[in-house]
């Protein structure tokens, strides 16, 4: 295997990643620094936090770099059967922590761990690692059962804690997978079908989210409750115009928007450093994804290519939904926006994913 | 060829994305930043200092002091009960209420208290609760009191002019107010330092005619007035007689500007009402002046004319009384006057006729406003021409069947002692604005209503009346006043009052050449003595007497007062008492018609002053 060593690492995306891993410490300590100082009595509590995960992340994303991808093949088990795990260790009293009326963080003596960010790593590892030994049975059905069912045990789990935002990007991630895989379009149907008649199904499920549905479409019938939130994103966006107000200058972050530091750090980005701001990010963002699209075109083998093509639609996913989000695109649900919101566990989680992009150029035979 | 797909399909949503960004950041910003202003920004309101009102010589009359509103914003509070508790006790409010209002409130700001004292608002700031604040406001601080009540009005509790000078400028003295536009987090804590600031200006300052001294000698002779007669009200107005500035106006019963009875309406409005100015009331023998000026000024009477009173006339077949019944006898024209007799001035005004008659009253503004700086002011009441019999004729010429207000009475007064020329009664004379520049200043305008040789016999008339006659006790030894008494019968429902009088005297001095004129009325007197040169004349001397020791103005004549005891008359036959008062130089006021004394005023062995008047009652 050392044999294999040729290449180097992908310089351009990882200086990107550092870049909006440390622009992400910026923004959470500008948008979270008011409530910080407020809520626990120190500004610096985000900012810490995040540098803690940007160091694990940085460390993890080397380390991974080092590793060679296709070990994880083999490992493949291992890491479904630990993201499952995780998973269901967030039920259990003790371990399990509730916030905001969700469980879904993992307590552990330093940190608390968000259990779904390492399982949709771990899901694309192992969907990866499935379709690459059986690439010829993704034409039938019984072929992308076990992707489907695999996916949707971590879709179910995470139903449950309740987070429909992640579910709903592990589905969708699930459906790029297949797609890459060669699955048929009549088979996406399919499964589509039922899966968009879920989404009506969920949404009734849990009276807040109808709220929110509506609160989507008319946020300002309803400014100081359901609309809340969106009609707060609007206002620091709209306040940032074309230029921003400059950096630190926002007014939306003394705890007018809620979320700030996290699911919402857009739109204090759009505040400050306004839409210029936002669309540099987001040519950012295409770039590590382009990265990864480049690094899945050339990879050796088809481990490789489609893991390299997983992390780049997971990363592309993410994003979009968040953007979608603050914009009032779509419903408001919340989802870090990767490498900048405040988040130990999704930082940590998007580092390994660079990591792994990385060695699967450095590991790779095709340069 | 997937890969491709999936990548295009991701940058194009990409794209639609940035494109919605921009929608929202660029093209809906306008509309966004207006409301977004509406939380990021706390308007604390800076209320504009209203503007002075000063005398003549810059005291202050009506002041501010700094009061305080207390809020809370409950969001802020931490613990609320101690800031319910804390508060009740210090404002002395309701803890309960207090706390309830705290705990449910679901508004940004409650307001707990406003117009709290300096005092109350220095302990609440020491004390530094989570979520209470305090904002300070400016609020009408009178360091005279009771001075001036009805001439200034009052300030409703947001501190906007109501009535009085402060009604009439209101738009003056009101100022602009300011902003403070605070930034403040979602819980509406301050974030320091950045906020705009709007400065309040404060309204401008009014110099009034008033001299704050006089006022005080006024102030003082009413209440004396009201206590010795008991009346329902005593009233005072002082005026410069060249041009009709007010120098002092005051009334009685009145009442503490710093603490108005704003909870009694009904009292507030009956005390506040300036009842010079908007109140009209039947003259009687002050009115006898204008008669008198108007026909000497027509060439209709002059010193050598003389006539007779028997105690009556009959005009148009109705027998008219003189207040004397048994009669005056044969007197001239000074005489008359003196007398105050009624005949006298019936003969006077059918003289002239009720056209040249009209004519001149209406020249000294008689049935119309006078146009003084003040809201409600009353034309009084003249019959119309056309309707005016000889009988109402013959009234109005000594005073009866016409209605003035004693604003426009003693402006008139001053016209004719002042050489003739007419004067506008004014409180303002300059207004500037808190920058200093001058924005108002009063210009006087006047016409000749009289001739100077007219205006000079008049002051010669009147100075006999104090010197020799009726208006004895407005004199001041060593100075030349002249004057003029005035008792009149109330009319109550259109039928005369019984034992319902208003008692007047009006005055001027140095009587030369006059500087101030005086009008004193006293609204029913309670007591026995109802004349004016009873009742009203004494607080004139008293005022006059000041002013010219406040004014350093010297005596004119050497006048060494001789002192006489009172004769005990009661019992006497009235003749014998005529003739025993007139033996000791002292003049008299009779009330009833009896042939015996009943009783005097003062009682007998009293010593008085030569040449005083003393009240018979038979």
């Amino acid at each position: 295997m050392e044999n294999s060593k040729k290449n180097g690492i992908d310089w351009i995306l990882t200086l990107s990643t550092l870049g909006l891993l440390v622009f992400g410490c910026v923004m959470v300590h500008s948008a979270g620094s008011y409530q910080a100082k407020v809520w626990y009595g120190n500004e610096y509590y985000y900012l810490f936090k995040q540098v803690l995960g940007v160091i694990l992340g940085i460390f993890a994303m080397f380390a991974l770099s080092l590793f060679d991808y296709k070990k994880l093949k083999k490992l493949r088990w291992i890491i479904y059967i630990t993201s499952v795990v995780l998973l269901i260790l967030v039920f259990v009293p003790g371990i399990g922590v509730e916030n905001y009326g969700a469980k879904r963080w993992i307590k552990f003596p330093l940190f608390t761990l968000q259990s779904s960010e390492i399982a949709k790593v771990g899901f694309v590892i192992f969907a990866s690692a499935y379709m690459s030994e059986n690439y010829e049975k993704m034409t039938t059905f019984k072929g992308i059962l076990p992707v489907l069912i695999s996916g949707g045990v971590i879709c179910a789990l995470i139903i449950l804690e309740p987070n429909m935002s992640i579910t709903v990007c592990v589905a969708i991630v699930m459906f790029c997978m297949l797609f890459i895989g060669g699955a048929r379009i009549k088979h996406f149907v399919c499964i589509g079908a039922p899966a968009l008649l879920a989404v009506p199904a969920l949404i009734i499920a849990e009276p807040y989210r109808m709220k929110r549905l509506i609160a989507f479409l008319n946020p300002w019938e309803s400014p100081l409750e359901e609309g809340y939130q969106l009609v707060q994103s609007y206002y620091s966006l709209g306040s940032g115009g074309m230029f921003g107000l400059g950096l630190f200058n926002s007014r939306q972050k003394y705890l007018f928007l809620p979320f700030a530091e996290s699911d919402f750090i857009l739109s204090i980005i759009g505040e400050e450093l306004g839409w210029l701001g936002c669309a540099c990010l987001i040519s950012v963002y295409v770039l590590v994804v382009s990265r990864a699209f480049k690094i899945a075109k050339k990879a050796s083998d088809r481990f490789g290519a489609y893991l390299a093509y997983g992390i780049g639609c997971l990363i592309s996913v993410q994003v979009i939904i968040n953007i979608a989000v603050v914009s009032g695109s779509i419903p408001p649900t919340g989802l870090p926006l990767p490498f900048v919101s405040s988040g130990t566990s999704s930082i940590i989680a998007f580092c390994c994913a660079i990591g792994i992009l990385n060695s699967i150029k450095r590991y790779g035979d095709a340069y | 060829m997937r890969l491709l797909i999936a990548y295009l399909s991701i940058a194009f949503i990409f794209i639609l994305l940035a494109v919605r960004l921009f929608v929202v950041c660029v093209a809906d910003s306008d509309f966004l930043v207006q409301r977004g202003n509406e939380q990021w920004y706390r308007d604390l309101p800076l209320k504009a200092a209203r503007g002075e009102i000063t005398d003549r010589y810059g005291n202050v009359i009506v002041g501010n002091k700094s009061v305080y509103t207390v809020y809370v914003r409950p969001r802020s509070v931490t613990d609320p009960q101690k800031v319910a508790h804390a508060l009740s006790v210090l404002l002395d409010l309701d803890e309960q209420k207090l706390y309830a209002k705290i705990t449910s409130s679901t508004v940004g700001e409650i307001t707990v208290k406003k117009n709290v004292a300096p005092k109350e608002a220095n302990r609440i700031r020491e004390m530094a609760i989570d979520g209470v604040y305090l904002t300070s406001d400016s609020q009408r601080d009178y360091p005279y009191s009771e001075y001036l009540a009805q001439v200034v009005g009052y300030t409703n509790i947001d501190n906007e002019g109501q009535n009085g000078l402060e009604g009439y400028y209101d738009k003056m003295l009101k100022g602009v107010d300011g902003a403070l536009l605070v930034e403040s987090d979602n819980k509406g804590s301050e974030i320091s330092p950045l906020y705009s600031y709007v400065s309040p200006i404060k309204g401008a300052q009014l110099t009034t005619t008033i001299d704050i001294n006089v006022q005080a000698f006024c102030e003082n002779a009413i209440k004396v007035a009201k206590a010795q007669w008991n009346c329902k009200r005593a009233s005072m107005i002082v005026m410069d007689v060249n041009d009709g500035g007010i120098v002092a106006m005051c009334s009685t019963p009145t009442y503490d500007l710093n603490s108005l009875p704003r909870n009694d309406i009904n009292m507030l409005n009956a005390y506040s009402k300036n009842s010079m100015i908007v109140d009209v009331y039947e003259p009687g023998s002050t009115f006898k002046i204008f008669t008198t000026a108007l026909c000497i000024e027509y060439g209709k009477v002059n010193e050598n004319s003389r006539f007779y009173c028997p105690g009556y006339r009959i005009v148009d077949g109705q027998r008219i009384k003189c207040w004397r019944s048994k009669g005056h006898g044969s007197q001239d024209l000074s005489e008359g006057v003196m007398n105050s007799c009624n005949c006298v001035f019936m003969d006077l005004a059918l003289s002239m006729g009720v056209e040249k008659f009209y004519q001149g009253l209406r020249k000294f503004g008689f049935g119309a406003k006078t146009g003084i700086d003040f809201f409600g002011e009353s034309s009084g009441l003249l019959m119309r021409e056309s309707s005016v019999k000889t009988v109402d004729l013959a009234r109005i010429g000594f005073g009866q069947a016409v209605a003035v207000t004693p604003v426009q009475l003693l402006s008139s007064v001053c016209a004719t002692v002042n050489g003739g020329y007419s004067v506008k009664p004014h409180f303002v004379t300059k207004i500037s604005n808190t920058y200093g520049n001058i924005i108002y200043n009063y210009e006087k305008t006047t016409e000749r209503i009289l001739s100077e040789s007219t205006s000079k016999k008049m002051r010669e008339l009147l100075e006999n009346v104090v010197s020799k006659g009726s208006g004895k006790k407005a004199g001041v030894s060593g100075y030349r006043i002249g004057g003029k008494t005035g008792t009149a019968q109330k009319y109550e429902n259109g039928v005369i009052a019984q034992g319902k009088y208003v008692s007047s005297f009006v005055g001027f001095a140095p009587a030369d050449e006059p500087k101030y004129a005086i009008l004193m009325i006293v609204d029913e007197p309670s007591s026995y003595a109802y004349y004016g040169s009873i009742v009203a004349a004494p607080a004139v001397s008293d005022v006059f007497s000041k002013i010219f020791e406040y004014e350093k103005i010297e005596p004119t004549m050497s006048e060494s007062i001789e002192y006489t005891d009172m004769p005990n008359l009661e019992g006497v036959s009235y003749s014998e008492a005529v003739k025993l008062l007139k033996s000791r130089s002292l003049n008299f006021e009779v009330q009833g018609e009896g042939d015996i004394v009943i009783s005097t005023l003062p009682l007998g062995g009293e010593r008085i002053a030569k040449g005083d008047v003393v009240l018979l009652r038979t």
